[in-house]
């Protein structure tokens, strides 16, 4: 599904990643975790194919294709999807205009048939159900005014009306109360157990209570430095992060 | 040409400063004539206002000494100012809102080749009526159009202007508004949409002349190319104009390193129990909402249009009829379209 190898990325001509190295089958779901400033944020923006990073070597390849010389949408369109750790607000752009253009966009890119309207407003009641978000957020600009946990699930709902194929959620549990937390991670559950993969980038162990992973890898200065299963996860929970960072270093 | 060229503003007239009229004038081989209206000249009021305190007063007394096409407007209307290839016009419209009453009037602004078009429009609005004034201003690349606007709001009477300018050319979009009455309301508002050289020049004076007025200026310029736009507000609140509720808005978006926005936010207030602020921006697109809506498959292009559409939201919010505010939007895509 997604693979990446030996990948090298800097922004301001600062190195970030420095040689990571992560395999990602079709119906897994692995967990990133590590310390502030170990370029958790910077492999999702450079995953996403933000252009203010610079990719210095390696590749990244998504069902065997390279995707690095994708734009951002082109990235979307082949099935990837990145849940930012803080959306973005959009005045003056309603939930609705913004979700439609961005299905359609997809699909035309993917050579399916672009919804109308009514299509698109079935879909998009169908998920919001689904997932237990309010229609009245669909007629609010995106993201602005939005409380954390409604920013959270938006992600969530975006995720789920793009159908991509692999994930990639970052710190989601980031400001989010334990309902909140429960809401998001039901919506990525419901989303499991086909051939759709995730990679849940988070500091804290409790996001994976609710989202089991199969493999936990522990990240550091830009690399991966340890992986296991679910158990590295409670074992970091238990000892902190300088034990194992200090360990491999 | 038929007039003096030291009847026209220089730039060393401090209102003038960001636009040369001069320079754009100066080549342009022009023969006076006639858009074909009446000509009751007993109708016009000679005297430019606010003649005494900015002596930006030259085109008003150009237009009095030259126009013969003279239009008197009492209900709703749709006015056409076109100009021909040549053409130097003078046109006065003089439009009276009688008490109580609701009108809505639209002008077309455009023209083909080179001409200038020195048009002044003088309003008078009686007690509780509302005005809708909706402009669109679409010149070619060689017009030059200067627009005078005078207007006198009574007591609790509505004043509601918006123009859009698009297209090419000179455009200078002048409002001198005149709060007479208690609780009288002056809402002005636009969208500059400028590509290629185009110069499009707003200049606001807003004279608080009675208490508990409110006006509003709500101004959103796109840019590109080397198009050049200056945004001018003044809102002067007279020593009477206590209880005054004034907000003046102007936000401009560069999108390319050549063009040139100025602006110029100006409060002068005599009065001490007045609310009053304004807001200037001018900044490129954001790069934040941009990846964001690329990172969910929206191609760059779209994109870009999206936010521009949304920053132009808020001055299509000031209009209040349905119908034309979807013209402005459909006319705010195709502009977009035609750049993307």
């Amino acid at each position: 599904m997604l693979n990446i190898k030996n990948l090298k990325a800097s922004i301001d001509g600062k190195e970030i990643l420095n040689g990571l190295n992560l395999d990602i089958g079709a119906g897994q779901v692995h967990a990133i975790m590590g310390p502030n400033g170990a370029g958790k944020s910077t492999l999702s923006y450079v995953l996403a194919g933000r252009e203010e990073y610079e990719v210095t070597g390696g590749d990244i390849t998504l069902d065997g294709q390279s995707i690095m010389d994708m734009s951002p949408e082109e990235r979307a369109a082949a099935g990837l999807f990145l849940a930012f750790q803080y959306p973005v607000e959009i005045p003056g752009v309603q939930m609705t205009t913004f979700m439609k253009t961005a299905v359609n966009s997809v699909r035309k890119a993917r050579g399916l048939k672009e919804l109308d309207a009514i299509d698109f407003l079935k879909l998009m009641k169908g998920k919001c159900k689904e997932l237990g978000i309010s229609d009245d957020m669909m007629k609010r600009a995106v993201n602005v005014g939005f409380s954390g946990g409604e920013k959270k699930r938006n992600e969530v709902l975006q995720m789920a009306m793009l159908d991509p194929k692999f994930c990639v959620l970052d710190e989601t549990d980031s400001g989010l109360d334990i309902d909140a937390l429960k809401i998001v991670a039901d919506g990525v559950n419901a989303m499991r157990g086909g051939d759709k993969s995730f990679l849940v980038i988070t500091h804290y162990q409790r996001l994976l209570d609710y989202i089991k992973p199969d493999v936990v890898h522990v990240m550091s200065k830009g690399r991966i430095i340890k992986t296991g299963g679910p158990e590295l996860a409670l074992e970091l929970e238990a000892k902190g992060y300088a034990d194992i960072v200090g360990a491999a270093a | 040409m038929s007039f003096a060229f030291e009847n026209i503003p220089s730039v060393k007239s401090e209102r003038w400063k960001y636009s040369n009229l001069q320079r754009a004038l100066k080549d342009l081989s022009l023969t006076p004539a006639r858009l074909g209206w009446d000509g009751n000249v007993s109708l016009l009021s000679p005297h430019a206002p606010g003649a005494m305190e900015y002596g930006d007063t030259q085109l008003w007394d150009l237009n009095a000494s030259q126009t013969k096409d003279i239009k008197f407007i009492t209900s709703n209307d749709i006015i056409d100012v076109s100009a021909k290839d040549g053409q130097s016009l003078s046109p006065r419209l003089i439009i009276d809102v009688k008490a109580g009453e609701n009108i809505t009037i639209i002008e077309n602004h455009n023209g083909d080749g080179v001409y200038w078009k020195n048009a002044v429009v003088q309003i008078n609005i009686e007690e509780n009526a509302i005005f809708n004034h909706y402009r669109t201003i679409e010149e070619s690349e060689k017009g030059v159009n200067t627009l005078f606007t005078h207007v006198k709001i009574a007591k609790g009477a509505s004043y509601n202007a918006f123009t859009m300018v698009l297209g090419d050319g000179f455009v200078r979009n002048q409002i001198h508004a005149e709060i007479m009455g208690e609780g009288a309301h002056c809402g002005l508002a636009g969208v500059n949409l400028l590509a290629s050289t185009q110069h499009a020049d707003t200049t606001i004076t807003i004279e608080h002349q009675a208490p508990h007025g409110t006006s509003n200026q709500t101004y959103k310029s796109v840019l590109t190319d080397k198009a050049h736009g200056v945004f001018q507000g003044k809102v002067h609140v007279h020593k009477v104009a206590q209880k005054t509720d004034g907000y003046q808005l102007s936000n401009a978006l560069i999108l390319s390193p050549q063009a040139e926005m100025d602006t110029k936010p100006e409060l002068e207030i005599y009065a001490d129990d007045v609310k009053c602020s304004h807001g200037a921006t001018t900044g490129k697109l954001d790069d934040d909402p941009l990846f964001y809506m690329r990172a969910r498959g929206i191609p760059e292009p779209v994109a870009r249009a999206l936010l521009i559409e949304a920053f132009c939201a808020q001055a299509l919010e000031c209009i209040a009829d349905d119908v034309f505010a979807q013209t402005m939007r459909e006319e705010i895509a195709k502009w977009l379209t035609s750049r993307a």
